[in-house]
């Protein structure tokens, strides 16, 4: 696997055991009703940890953590950054 | 700034001690603490413990700061809540702020500034998607407009952080409370954590720079949920604090009081209560450690823990106070009392930093969620 695809499987995995649910790459976890923003404030943790990454001012908002794939997108950026 | 004073939970504890002394009744019933001892608390750093050494502060982890906060919490639960605002909007700073605003705001709040953050609004409680207050972007400033109501620690404050509405999303500002148009105005006479300095605040055109808005263009749940994350341990942990002052008031009272020609605690009746108490000090601690644990291990379940843990200890609080008055009857029904004033101002904490049905609503999400 690819580095994106270990951050996405890794992300899909801990969306599977915390809402019981497979997302496809690009399905919207928020619009679907079934997360709340208690979730949200989850997952930034989640990401933070699992990726060893800070995800702080402008980057924590809502629209980075919609679906696997922005989140997936957002751990790389914020990974890169970090390696400069 | 911290080198010569109390840095490791005892010495703070015991600094705390001092400089609490017996005062606590009498600042409840002048609904103030002197100016002096809160500069001196702020200064220490003890305002807001866990923020890092990297930013002058403490450092402590969530564990130790959470024991520390329960400390003062059993002694004056006002000072407490001047903790919970104070490490409140250290840690909206470090959330939402990027690496320079943390540098700008952090040693500030941890070497001698004491800061209030405000959210409600007339028209905005427990729904704070409701907020009126706008930050409007003008060149290299905003404008910050709007009223906010009882504002923990606003009359203390020489900063506050505000939320409001940034564009169609939100943001939280740092506004000096003494930049003109800012008015903050005593809430007189609160029920509880009287001494605590809840005010009104009106920002009447507020101009304060651009690069003091923390954050900007998040939907306001995430933004509240990730800054009152602290706010709801911090309460959680001083709710412990309450429980272990009635605790002891209780226990005090039982062995010495005699009626009916024996102490209190031989009564049985007055023994259950003592047993409740403790039972309810042991699991609010258990709460709030598990919370800290979560934070400290930067555990995704620090989120649904610490809601957990305010709901659980702000209900046992009001419960285990309105036992402590009615073990402590006539002895304890003095205004500013111990256990009246853990009477009153638990009460508070089933209110503030989401009520105790708001906390129903997310743990029931939470449950619905993980374990359908």
């Amino acid at each position: 696997m690819t580095t994106t695809e270990v951050i996405a499987d890794r992300i899909a995995q801990f969306l599977k055991e915390r809402t019981r649910i497979s997302w496809e790459p690009d399905a919207d976890i928020f619009d679907s009703g079934v997360v709340s923003s208690l979730f949200a404030t989850e997952l930034v943790v989640f990401l933070e940890e699992a990726f060893d990454i800070e995800i702080g001012g402008r980057d924590l908002r809502l629209d980075n953590f919609r679906t696997v794939t922005l989140m997936t997108g957002l751990v790389q950026r914020l990974r890169e950054a970090g390696d400069e | 700034m911290t080198a010569t004073g109390p840095t490791g939970l005892d010495e703070l504890i015991a600094f705390a001690g001092d400089m609490i002394g017996d005062e606590a009744d009498a600042w409840d019933r002048a609904g103030t603490i002197p100016d002096d001892v809160v500069r001196k608390f702020a200064a220490q750093g003890v305002l807001c413990a866990q923020v890092p050494a990297r930013y002058g502060g403490l450092g402590l982890t969530s564990a130790d700061n959470g024991e520390l906060t329960a400390f003062v919490g059993s002694r004056c639960s006002s000072l407490r809540s001047l903790m919970t605002s104070q490490g409140m909007a250290a840690w909206t700073i470090q959330r939402l702020g990027d690496k320079p605003q943390r540098t700008a705001h952090l040693p500030r709040l941890a070497g001698g500034e004491v800061a209030a953050v405000a959210f409600s609004e007339p028209g905005a409680g427990s729904d704070l998607s409701a907020m009126a207050t706008t930050i409007e972007p003008d060149g290299d400033s905003v404008v910050v407009t709007g009223e906010k109501v009882w504002i923990t620690a606003a009359c203390y404050a020489d900063l506050l952080v505000v939320f409001g509405r940034y564009g169609s999303q939100a943001a939280a500002v740092v506004v000096p409370a003494s930049a003109p148009g800012v008015t903050v105005e005593r809430v007189p006479e609160p029920l509880g954590c009287r001494a605590a300095g809840h005010a009104f605040v009106r920002l009447d055109g507020v101009r304060v720079p651009a690069a003091d808005v923390l954050g900007g263009g998040q939907s306001t749940a995430l933004l509240v949920t990730a800054a009152l994350a602290y706010g709801r341990i911090s309460v959680a942990w001083g709710c412990a604090g309450i429980l272990r002052s009635c605790l002891a008031s209780v226990s005090g009272h039982a062995r010495r009081r005699e009626q009916f020609g024996k102490p209190l605690a031989e009564h049985q009746l007055v023994a259950r209560h003592v047993a409740e108490l403790l039972a309810a000090e042991r699991i609010a601690t258990r709460m709030c450690a598990h919370a800290s644990q979560c934070w400290d291990m930067r555990s995704p379940e620090m989120v649904s823990a610490t809601v957990l843990a305010k709901y659980v200890s702000s209900r046992h609080a009001v419960a285990g106070a309105a036992a402590a008055v009615q073990v402590l009857a006539s002895a304890g029904a003095r205004n500013s009392h111990p256990v009246a004033r853990a009477y009153r101002d638990a009460k508070l904490m089933e209110i503030i930093e989401g009520s105790t049905e708001i906390c129903e609503l997310m743990l029931a999400e939470h449950a619905l969620g993980a374990f359908a």
